[in-house]
């Protein structure tokens, strides 16, 4: 069986708040992310982000998985951190980060992705998720 | 035995779908999978901002086309975030991002047409630059 990907992503815009990641670029309402038929397993998440810099500040961001889509119920992964000393003059390029997973889904049902600033407020931050299923 | 194919391209619109059919040198190279290839193997991009513009925005492609089967595959690849420097400081550079995806397992069909498109999604960083690698195999 061959592998699946699906994404979303998001701006978040207030420390510790959960937003949920629906619009995929120039996609603004994708509709549901649902887990395709013939998948068994969600088998790794890849994600991007990138913060505006517009805060002296340094905080992580987390990405949440919920829904009917996983049986087992919700769960949380490490994205990256941001910090800066000073509010001007930053430019960052960040790589994807890939985590391998086995998390059991239920095949057409829901899986909804939030992204989280946790920490200190960083300023904005653009998250994206790729779900890579099997 | 592996085929690959690389294209590349400027995205200079924020969440703009924006395909990438060149190559440098080459201006259309053939997006068509190879005769005998039946998988992407592994998946490869790059990308970096000329950091022109004060935002915050994340690359991902999207595969598709005739020849992707199971629908149109996004991948996230990197982010680029950039916020003006002080009047008289110079900005520092950004180093631009690599991304490889081992085991990629998509299946195409060969000898028709893939489509391999980018998009830079969030807030705009100003320019930006794209290159992508899929390597094809059985």
């Amino acid at each position: 069986m061959s592998k699946l990907y699906r994404s979303r992503e998001g701006t978040i815009s207030a420390v510790d708040t959960k937003t949920q990641l629906s619009t995929l670029g120039s996609e603004t309402a994708p509709g549901p992310l649902l887990v395709p038929a013939g998948i068994r397993t969600l088998h790794a998440v890849i994600t991007a982000m990138a913060t505006s810099q517009a805060v002296a500040a340094d905080g992580s961001v987390i990405l949440r998985l919920e829904g009917p889509g996983l049986p087992e119920g919700p769960e949380t992964l490490v994205v990256g951190s941001q910090g800066v000393s000073v509010a001007t003059g930053g430019h960052g390029s960040r790589t994807a980060n890939r985590i391998i997973l086995d998390i059991p889904v239920t095949v057409a049902n829901e899986i909804l992705l939030f992204g989280e600033n946790v920490g200190e407020d960083v300023g904005d931050v653009t998250l994206g998720a790729t779900l890579e299923f099997i | 035995m592996s085929r690959t194919i690389t294209v590349e391209g400027d995205v200079n619109a924020i969440d703009t779908r924006t395909l990438l059919t060149s190559q440098g040198s080459v201006t259309a190279p053939s997006l068509v999978v190879p005769a005998g290839m039946t998988k992407i193997k592994q998946f490869v991009a790059t990308g970096a901002a000329d950091g022109l513009a004060a935002g915050h925005g994340i690359f991902f492609v999207r595969l598709g086309g005739n020849a992707v089967l199971g629908g149109e595959q996004t991948i996230m690849f990197g982010g680029e975030d950039s916020i003006a420097v002080q009047a008289g400081s110079d900005a520092a550079p950004s180093l631009g991002s690599f991304f490889k995806l081992d085991d990629a397992d998509i299946d195409v069909r060969p000898s028709d047409t893939i489509t391999i498109a980018a998009e830079l999604a969030g807030v705009d960083v100003g320019d930006t630059t794209v290159a992508i690698t899929l390597v094809y195999g059985k």
